[in-house]
């Protein structure tokens, strides 16, 4: 099953952590967002592999905006 | 020996055995089979055991022949009083099984009629909660009527209005509820709906099809994730029936039975984690979020918070929790939600605690990391400016007694609304605080536009400046002339304990109706 992780606000991708087939575990850093001068980490839920990659760094994303898949 | 008292007996007995049925084993049946109890499983889940009184119970429409009743249709809900930990309520519970929990006109306002359930809690001054289940009025109710009225529902609504400023109201939302018992749903000071079973709108899909021609799912329009995380209607999730009483049980625990009194204190009880790991929660980098929940199990009594909210406003955490067995209110910024900035809806849920602090009588706990309102077009889209005016109002207009830990940034308005210069206010801040009218960086870029971009490296400008910023940006140097105090973190639960005892004997001359009118 993939897990589809989204941005949870409005934020700047400021590092993208992780590269299409890294195997990750569960609370790993995939990302981290920059919003209001604050660097956000964004978690992976469980065990997978990183299937694709949504954004790019210095991409502005949205809530529920799609930054990347896990394939678990 | 037959007399008429036997008879009368036995007419009672009856009756009240048809009232039991409800509507019937078929749609008993069928609520079940839809994963939802029924009014009077709910009551059992909610009254200490054998406490209900239920009232009204002979209500209904009978049906007579030769002046015998032959059949009886019981009204559409279940009302009456009962105890919760041993505290008296009223309550009304819808009954869905009974024409979908659906009123007609005619079920209000004979003459005769007995005073409600609401106007009830307000005359017994005690807390009145609404188990909901059912829509509103229904055409239906126009061929029985054989007419149509006038929507004159504040006729009774005007009660419930008038009790949310006597008493703890609470809503549980059952089913799928529409038309006025949505409002009432609203109608409250703490609300609660289930995943998948239940829905808030004030019209259902047919009716969105009939008036948009637009297909939509119950879940889409008005289900429990939907109100819980993006409209803010409703404050909590609940993961099934027995988890949204266990919650309304919980929200009323921590308030006293009306405004006229002060809340219970309980047993106390230690925090869960020691205060000595509030000085490594705030990182060294200062862009670095930290785990906010943990300060607030560092501070209060273990296991005493209730969160409200938690998936609206994320950006702020709030809720009630106990200090030294007294309830108190708890909010704090969370810096892992857009930097901890206060949004429109983080602001509408600082609104509400700060009212139910007020009227109930509760010393507000805050925890700022406040880098300011939040900026960008969302947030403008939103309507931040009014909703700031508005918090910056509800905030001033408070009397509670107030306490506020400085943790991190309190910057702007944003940081203003953390503050109120009247009443029993107490403010500490750590050493990590930093604060200003404007945060340091984006501040000086503003503020130094044309000296930075007259210069000849006007990048080496703006870090010139900045850094000459930082420099005085020391809280003990505006400690200095303000007398600010600056403490250990790790003091922050004993002066906590010392306070919420200190505010005890202002709260008793607080009680009475709130100053402010508490607004849904």
């Amino acid at each position: 099953m993939a897990q589809k992780v989204a941005a949870e606000m409005t934020a700047n991708v400021w590092k993208i952590l992780v590269k299409v087939g890294d195997r990750v575990e569960p609370d790993q850093e995939l990302a981290i967002l920059e919003s209001m001068k604050m660097e956000i980490p964004v978690m992976s839920e469980g065990h997978g592999t990183v299937d694709s990659i949504a954004v790019q760094e210095g991409d502005a994303v949205r809530e529920g905006d799609l930054l990347i898949i896990i394939d678990s | 020996m037959e007399t008429q008292t036997n008879t009368a007996l036995d007419e009672i007995r009856q009756r009240r055995e048809l009232a039991e049925q409800m509507g019937g084993e078929q749609q008993v049946k069928r609520q079940h089979s839809n994963g939802r109890l029924t009014a009077r499983e709910r009551i059992e889940l909610l009254a200490d055991p054998d406490s209900f009184h239920e009232t009204g119970y002979l209500g209904g429409h009978g049906v007579y022949e030769n002046d015998k009743l032959v059949s009886f249709t019981p009204k559409g809900e279940v009302v009456g009083s009962c105890d919760v930990d041993g505290r008296l309520i009223f309550l009304h519970a819808g009954d869905f099984t009974v024409r979908g929990g659906s009123a007609t006109a005619g079920d209000h306002g004979a003459l005769g009629m007995e005073s409600s359930v609401v106007v009830r809690a307000k005359e017994w001054r005690v807390p009145f909660v609404r188990l909901l289940d059912g829509a509103g009025g229904s055409v239906r109710g126009f061929l029985e009527l054989g007419r149509t009225y006038l929507p004159d529902g504040n006729s009774f609504t005007q009660h419930d209005v008038e009790l949310l400023q006597h008493v703890p109201v609470v809503s549980a939302i059952l089913g799928p509820v529409a038309g006025l018992p949505a409002i009432d749903g609203c109608m409250c000071h703490f609300n609660v709906m289930v995943r998948g079973t239940s829905h808030l709108f004030p019209g259902g899909p047919p009716v969105v099809k009939a008036a948009l021609g637009l297909d939509v799912t119950k879940e889409e329009l008005g289900g429990a994730e939907m109100h819980t995380r993006t409209s803010g209607s409703v404050n909590n999730i609940a993961e099934d029936e027995q988890d949204a009483i266990r919650q309304v049980k919980q929200f009323l625990s921590y308030l006293p039975s009306s405004v006229d009194e002060v809340p219970q204190r309980h047993d106390p009880r230690a925090p869960r984690l020691d205060a000595a790991v509030l000085r490594d929660l705030v990182p060294e980098n200062k862009r670095q979020p930290f785990d906010v929940r943990k300060l607030i199990d560092a501070v209060t009594d273990e296991e005493s918070f209730f969160e409200i909210s938690r998936d609206y406003g994320r950006s702020r955490v709030t809720g009630l929790a106990r200090v030294d067995g007294y309830s108190v209110g708890i909010m704090a910024n969370n810096p892992r939600q857009q930097g901890g900035a206060t949004d429109p809806a983080a602001g509408k849920k600082a609104m509400h605690l700060i009212q139910l602090c007020d009227q109930f009588h509760l010393p507000l706990v805050t925890f700022p990391d406040e880098p300011g309102f939040m900026v960008g077009k969302d947030a403008e889209l939103a309507g931040i400016e009014r909703a700031g005016a508005e918090l910056v109002w509800t905030t001033c207009r408070s009397r509670m007694p107030w306490i506020t830990f400085v943790v991190r940034r309190i910057f702007g308005v944003g940081g203003q609304v953390h503050h109120r210069p009247t009443g029993m206010f107490r403010r500490f801040a750590w050493p990590s605080a930093q604060w200003g009218s404007m945060h340091i960086s984006g501040g000086t870029s503003a503020a130094f536009k044309s000296d930075i971009a007259n210069a000849a490296d006007p990048e080496a400008k703006r870090r010139e400046i900045e850094s000459a910023m930082e420099a005085i940006a020391s809280p003990f140097r505006t400690a200095e002339v303000t007398l600010q105090d600056i403490i250990d973190p790790a003091e922050t639960r004993d002066l906590l304990v010392r306070f919420v005892h200190e505010a005890q004997r202002v709260l008793t001359t607080q009680v009475g109706p709130p100053a402010t009118p508490f607004r849904p």
